[in-house]
């Protein structure tokens, strides 16, 4: 029994790291946008208004990705162990 | 402390105007679904208060990085911004899910608010295109 709960807080915590993965993306993504839009500000700097309206809504959305991965490690951190222990209870009958 | 652009505060107040919007919409659905109690509103201000944060740092993020003459240097200080907001992020989810006194569910939804904001920007934007 608690072997099994152990394989199952640990195979939680992997996915949870594993599901953070996810938070590189649009680190990555959003630095990539930043970088062209300075360039398309030094060519451009009468668009700077509308180049930073774009972006910002582009980074948000990006950002999401991110956003989507934690959600699922904090449930998979907090809320998936003791849900999954129960079941495993249940299933034993204990 | 730097001033704030006009596009980033009036996108900020776009964000936090629906933020508002879709929170009050979900604690209609709580309490229609009989799950409401002090909780979910706590929650739910927890989590729409660091959306918002998070968005406005965002902008203010943008704001100086588009403002910065090295690309190199606006590029790693955007991903360094977006750890910081990632870790501020998984520590308002953390604290919901660990107090008692927030309800979890009601902390993550409205984390997602501004992302619905933007999807729905189209849809009231009329400005004439060229």
């Amino acid at each position: 029994m608690e072997l099994a709960i152990g394989i199952i807080l640990g195979c939680c915590a992997l996915g949870a790291g594993l599901a953070m993965i996810a938070g590189i993306g649009p680190g990555i993504g959003e630095g990539h946008a930043v970088a062209k839009a300075c360039e398309a500000i030094g060519r451009q700097p009468e668009c700077k208004g509308d180049v930073t309206t774009t972006m910002l809504m582009g980074c948000a959305v990006a950002e999401t990705t991110g956003l989507y991965a934690l959600v699922i490690a904090i449930l998979l951190i907090f809320v998936a162990p003791g849900q999954l222990v129960d079941i495993l209870k249940t299933a034993l009958g204990q | 402390m730097a001033k704030i652009n006009q596009t980033v505060r009036r996108e900020t107040l776009y964000i936090a105007a629906w933020t508002l919007v879709l929170s009050l919409l979900m604690e209609a659905v709580f309490l229609i679904g009989g799950w409401w109690d002090y909780t979910v509103l706590l929650g739910n201000l927890l989590s729409a208060v660091v959306a918002v944060g998070n968005f406005l740092l965002l902008g203010l993020t943008v704001q100086k990085a588009t403002g910065m003459d090295e690309e190199k240097r606006s590029k790693s200080f955007m991903q360094l911004s977006m750890m910081g907001r990632l870790a501020l992020m998984f520590g308002a989810a953390a604290l919901g899910a660990l107090l008692p006194c927030f309800n979890i569910w009601a902390t993550l939804i409205p984390l997602f608010s501004p992302r619905i904001a933007i999807f729905a920007r189209p849809l009231f934007d009329r400005k004439p295109k060229d």
